[in-house]
């Protein structure tokens, strides 16, 4: 299998990269259709790493999923961290690049976590202006993830869907919608999963994660370190009966299983994708 | 009503001083905002731990789990995090662990362990590498001087490391530690050489004479002044061990050579 540098994802699934299965993949390149991985891992200047992901870029296609960007945050944008992103993406040249609806630093003070906006008129003319200049500088649309939440912020107005979707409409971004998210903030909130889902633009559907999450006592916690459960599988058949099918990754990235277990995942979520008849946009 | 940034700035002052009520304030919903900050602030500590437990996980295993995190919390409030990308976080460390009073060996420990962080990803080597051909040809030694690659580091020791280090790194690889392959003793062990080379990152223990002859090819001396030093450090006997030193690994792959006009 090799991959040339314009090689589209397909609407199957693929597997996150992590350093945990450099070695396996290497020598024995799992059946998936495509793999993601966060940039940040691969800003050094040189290394084994660097390496690694140029001979699986070779054989798969690539999507890079950002962490560090704090999209939504209300400092300037970090030009260093951007031109650091860019400078991967002019090197490996991933089909898609993803970051959060989140924002994790200000003021100089950086908590590194992905923490929500408030769903305010005032909050998406803000990403709106983040995502166009960033876009701006990539020179190419970005997708963006909607993210679990723990907390609720007094004075939103808009629904997290139609703030999504108008987000869409004015920047031209797709969405990275991802379903155990989802699931989680409509556990811990009461919410209707099918209500968010409603409001996203199916057009704008670029990839869909998958993930597990843990239970810590009254809040399901998305730590990505578990299977996906049945309930997320659930709201993925419905997805992709809604949304058609789409490239769709199985994310795991603490308390990492062997490989195997990750392509099997990817199977089951193909077996899905195969016994999709709605077409693709 | 509050502006997006006053709010976000209420929040993260309220999680970064531990002043619940604050960020609580800031999130002004009819929930339970206290649980909501106590269990964000549980996150992004943990999230530091484990940044920290990867970047230092022959430190970790040594102190063990419980006084590990209690390290990396107390590291967190006076070093917090000044990037969105965690590559740096926890440089500091060995630094945290000196102010704590901590025993030399964590201090060393860890300094060793940054090392091998940055080596990780550090540039790879653009110059010549040294060769057995180069050093033959070396004409005039006074015009060839040593540059350290990007991807190595020279480390003093105030106190003897590259023991310790290398047995609890074959007891984290897997199968505890075997005796059998414990490395020779270094005598008057002064120094580290931390390089990355063939993939891999190597960590040698160097004695006193060893550092002191590295410490001057770092410091870009020429080959003819470190040919000179090596006379005077190392008995005529053995003579042969400076070259043997240059042509292994990892010297070899920690220095290339700049021959200057």
């Amino acid at each position: 299998m090799s991959c040339s540098s314009s090689s589209p994802i397909p609407a199957q699934a693929g597997i996150g990269l992590r350093s945990h299965h450099f070695l396996e993949i290497l020598e024995a390149p799992p059946p998936v259709a495509w793999m993601e991985t966060h940039p940040e891992n691969y800003f050094g200047e040189g290394g084994a790493s660097l390496r690694i992901l140029e001979r699986i870029r070779s054989q798969y296609p690539l999507s890079f999923h950002g962490v560090g960007l704090s999209l939504g945050s209300t400092d300037p944008l970090d030009r260093t961290h951007l031109a650091k992103l860019k400078s991967v993406i002019d090197r490996y040249e991933p089909a898609f690049v993803s970051e959060h609806l989140s924002w994790s630093s200000v003021g100089g003070r950086f908590l590194n976590e992905l923490l929500p906006l408030p769903y305010t008129e005032e909050s998406l003319d803000h990403i709106c202006t983040r995502i166009d200049d960033v876009q701006t500088v990539l020179q190419r649309p970005i997708l963006i993830e909607n993210v679990t939440r723990y907390l609720t912020w007094g004075g939103s107005t808009i629904p997290e869907g139609a703030f999504m979707a108008e987000a869409v409409r004015r920047t031209g971004c797709g969405i990275l919608l991802d379903l155990n998210n989802v699931y989680v903030n409509a556990v811990n909130f009461h919410l209707d999963p099918f209500e968010f889902l409603d409001e996203i633009p199916s057009e704008a559907v670029g990839e869909i994660h998958l993930a597990g999450f843990d239970r810590f006592g009254r809040w399901v916690i998305d730590t990505h370190g578990e299977a996906v459960s049945q309930e997320v599988w659930g709201l993925y058949r419905w997805a992709i009966h809604r949304f058609g099918s789409r490239p769709t990754l199985i994310e795991w990235d603490t308390n990492m299983p062997p490989l195997s277990v990750l392509v099997d995942q990817a199977k089951q979520a193909d077996a899905i994708l195969g016994g999709c008849c709605v077409a693709t946009p | 009503m509050w502006r997006l940034r006053e709010m976000q700035e209420a929040f993260a002052e309220g999680i970064t001083t531990g002043n619940h009520q604050a960020a609580a304030d800031a999130i002004r919903s009819d929930g339970s905002p206290l649980r909501s900050v106590a269990l964000y602030r549980r996150l992004i500590r943990t999230n530091y731990t484990q940044v920290l437990r990867v970047t230092y996980p022959l430190l970790a295993k040594l102190v063990g789990e419980q006084f590990f995190r209690v390290c990396a919390r107390g590291y967190h409030a006076r070093y917090p995090s000044t990037s969105g990308d965690l590559f740096a976080y926890g440089r500091a460390f060995p630094q945290w662990l000196l102010e704590l009073d901590g025993p030399r060996l964590l201090v060393q420990l860890a300094r060793v362990e940054w090392a091998c962080h940055e080596v990780h990803q550090a540039d790879d080597v653009r110059g010549p590498v040294v060769e057995q051909s180069d050093v033959e040809a070396w004409a005039d030694p006074s015009s060839v001087r040593f540059r350290m690659n990007p991807a190595a580091r020279l480390l003093a020791c105030a106190v003897p490391i590259y023991h310790v280090w290398h047995a609890l790194q074959a007891d984290t690889a897997g199968g505890g530690y075997d005796e059998g392959a414990e490395p020779s003793p270094i005598p008057d062990e002064t120094g580290l050489l931390v390089a990355r080379a063939t993939g891999t990152i190597q960590v040698t223990g160097l004695s006193p004479e060893q550092f002191l002859l590295l410490h001057a090819m770092r410091d870009g001396k020429t080959v003819a002044q470190v040919e000179r030093m090596a006379a005077e450090l190392i008995p005529a006997d053995q003579g042969a061990s400076l070259l043997a030193m240059l042509l292994d690994e990892p010297t070899r792959s920690a220095f290339s050579l700049e021959v200057t006009p």
